[in-house]
């Protein structure tokens, strides 16, 4: 080693002292996000134990959903207190979580990349500008205002004049029997909930979008326009496929949205805890169904049905972590044809 | 016009002569162009200005079939603009005007004798620096190809072989076909580049100072393709590297101050320049 003056040696050690501060705050920072995940899932499955160990797996295929009790008194399963004719299964509430939510990003997705390309490629600025912004506003809605609205607006316009068109022009094929059927008044069903959250979710994934699609370089878009590729053959070829990692995370993102989603899906979906007997029915999601149910969960004296629904809650946990593993494993596929690292 | 290429022809470029129809097989052969008019490209009084700012004014020129045409001048001359609104690239650009016209086997490239995807297909264009599809290195070779559904289906991979043998990319990628483009080293993304845009058959090329962000070796080995290109096709070549326009082009044009200042055979423009101005540029006393 060099030989340095003290003082230099003093100002180097408390240099790379301050390296190692800033290298262990950075590791926190990292960590701190996973561990608040790792202790919530745990509160909740230490929360959600009795009704995992009396539920069992019948909690995530059984369909009958009951808080059973009345005035009888408490019976006990494998040592756990629970009202008597309790059974939970949580598979109609389960599958009404997904499906919504994938109706949400069935609409979402393509009208996001739309908005993003007409925003970045065809509008011209002094009308993107303003477009752009409104979007980002309405991601910044209360979620409880969107769903009033659509409770209240939304839902019957759908109703009356909308659901009506689609179940009448379905060709008339057994496996599309599912988008026939009599919405309620109300609008509240399997649809309009996807719809509403499709809605909440578009403004998240299309301020994204443009954003990547004004860091795509204009050089290769060039290329293909100067190859003879129509507008939609560059967005399509060149464009979407160079942001397209990013597209999927923006889509996760809005899709974790969807999944959690509580008050605007209570009020839209007419918290049914049934299987939606087609698009238009009404169903509930995971995030409803805690909502709606917990003040009465809390009436249950052996703490069973507060159990039950911490287990509700921690299934939604697992299916959002599950969601975000399997986009990554998307994203490492699709990105190995763009390049790494900045702009060509 | 005798050259009306089907769209199934995969080799549409006119390396094959006897693709195009034989008048006279002999002399077809012996001079595929017979018969077509001499210049491809022409401009005529062309004006191209940017919101105000006038970019080029007046323009009269022709290119010449089957030739190299170097366009030379100082950075912001115009070359750029010029060499791209030929294919009409900057037809979409905000503020672009122009007066005047450019023709295309005789028929303005703005009328609707030449529809703007075709005239993409038929004029060519190579750019400054690689800009690779983020596609696989075979599908970015066949991307055009695709587009224009000139092949299909296993036609494809006759077609990537062959236009990479075409620009000697193909055995140092060949085993690696369905990799990204992004790997390949700088003058590799180039021939690329190149090569899909020869798939399509184009009969003109232009080129925007193509090597200028290359290695010399790389550098030398491209000027020696496209030397390899003519007179099958017509190039038109932007360069700031004067000795590159003296090496590959038969015709060069003079660019300054937002005219054509000269234009003319390479070596006598370069040997005997007749505007003082190009004489201080070509001997490199401009900058
Ligand atoms: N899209 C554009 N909008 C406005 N001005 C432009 C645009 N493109 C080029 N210019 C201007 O036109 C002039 C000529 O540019 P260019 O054709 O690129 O020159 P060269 O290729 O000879 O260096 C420059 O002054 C440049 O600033
Ligand atoms: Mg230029």
């Amino acid at each position: 080693m060099r030989r340095m003056s003290p003082i230099r040696r003093i100002a180097e050690t408390a240099r790379s002292h301050e390296e190692g501060v800033w290298q262990v705050a950075g590791r926190v920072a990292v960590l701190l996000p996973l561990a608040a995940l790792v202790f919530a899932v745990s509160v909740l499955a230490v929360k959600a134990y009795p009704a995992i160990r009396v539920n069992g797996w019948g909690f995530l295929t059984g369909t009958k959903w009951t808080y059973g009790g009345g005035y009888a008194l408490p019976v006990h399963t494998d040592g756990v207190a629970h009202p008597q004719g309790s059974s939970f299964g949580a598979l109609t509430i389960i599958t009404g979580t997904l499906q919504s939510s994938a109706i949400a990003l069935i609409i979402a997705v393509p009208v996001s990349i739309g908005a993003a390309f007409a925003l970045t490629e065809r509008l011209p600025t002094w009308l993107s500008r303003p477009l752009g912004f409104a979007i980002e506003v309405l991601a910044g809605i209360p979620s409880v205002v969107i769903g009033l609205w659509g409770l209240l607006t939304l839902g019957p316009i759908l109703s009356r004049d909308v659901y009506p068109i689609i179940g009448n022009h379905m060709p008339d094929v057994p496996v599309l029997d599912f988008f026939r059927g009599t919405p309620a008044a109300t609008g509240q069903g399997l649809f309009t909930a996807g719809l509403v959250l499709g809605l909440m979710i578009i403004p998240i994934i299309a301020s994204t979008t443009r954003d990547l699609f004004n860091q795509v370089p204009p050089l290769p878009k060039e290329g293909a326009s100067a190859l003879g590729m129509t507008e939609w053959e560059v967005a399509n070829k060149i464009t979407i496929p160079w942001v397209r990692s990013g597209i999927i995370g923006a889509s996760v993102l809005g899709l974790g949205r969807a999944l959690g989603e509580t008050v605007a899906v209570a009020l839209v979906s007419g918290s049914a805890i049934h299987f939606a007997p087609n698009i238009f029915g009404q169903m509930t999601t995971i995030a409803a169904t805690i909502l709606t149910q917990l003040d009465g969960a809390q009436t249950d004296g052996t703490g069973f049905a507060v159990a039950t629904l911490a287990e509700l809650a921690l299934v939604l946990a697992v299916i959002s972590v599950l969601v975000n593993l399997a986009a990554g494993v998307i994203i490492r596929r699709t990105s190995a044809l763009v390049p790494s690292v900045g702009p060509t | 016009m005798t050259d009306e290429r089907g769209p199934d022809s995969i080799n549409a470029s006119r390396v094959q002569p006897e693709r195009l129809e034989p008048l006279d097989p002999v002399l077809q052969a012996l001079d595929p162009d017979r018969g077509r008019p001499e210049d491809v490209v022409c401009s005529q009084r062309l004006t191209l200005s940017f919101g105000p700012k006038t970019i080029l004014s007046d323009v009269d020129i022709s290119f010449r079939r089957g030739t190299i045409t170097a366009l030379i001048g100082p950075t912001g001359s115009g070359k750029s603009t010029f060499l791209r609104t030929i294919n009409r690239m900057n037809d979409k650009v905000v503020g672009f005007r122009r007066a005047g016209d450019v023709t295309f086997d005789e028929q303005s490239i703005w009328s609707t004798h030449h529809d703007v995807l075709t005239l993409r297909r038929r004029i060519g264009m190579l750019f400054q620096r690689p800009n690779p599809f983020p596609m696989s290195i075979r599908d970015n070779v066949v991307a055009g190809v695709k587009a224009h559904r000139i092949a299909k289906g296993k036609q494809l991979d006759v077609v990537a072989e062959q236009r990479l043998r075409e620009v000697g990319l193909w055995d140092a990628v060949k085993d690696r076909l369905g990799d990204s483009p992004f790997r390949l080293s700088g003058g590799q993304q180039q021939l690329l580049c190149l090569a899909r845009a020869l798939a399509v058959g184009p009969e003109v090329l232009l080129l925007d100072e193509p090597t200028s962000a290359l290695d010399p070796v790389s550098t030398e080995y491209i000027e020696a393709l496209l030397a390899t290109l003519v007179p099958a096709l017509t190039l038109i070549i932007v360069t700031h590297n004067l000795a590159q326009a003296r090496r590959v082009s038969h015709q060069t044009m003079f660019f300054y101050e937002g005219a054509l200042i000269e234009h003319g055979d390479t070596e006598e423009l370069f040997t005997h320049p007749k505007q003082a101005d190009t004489e201080r540029y070509v001997s490199g006393r401009m900058g």
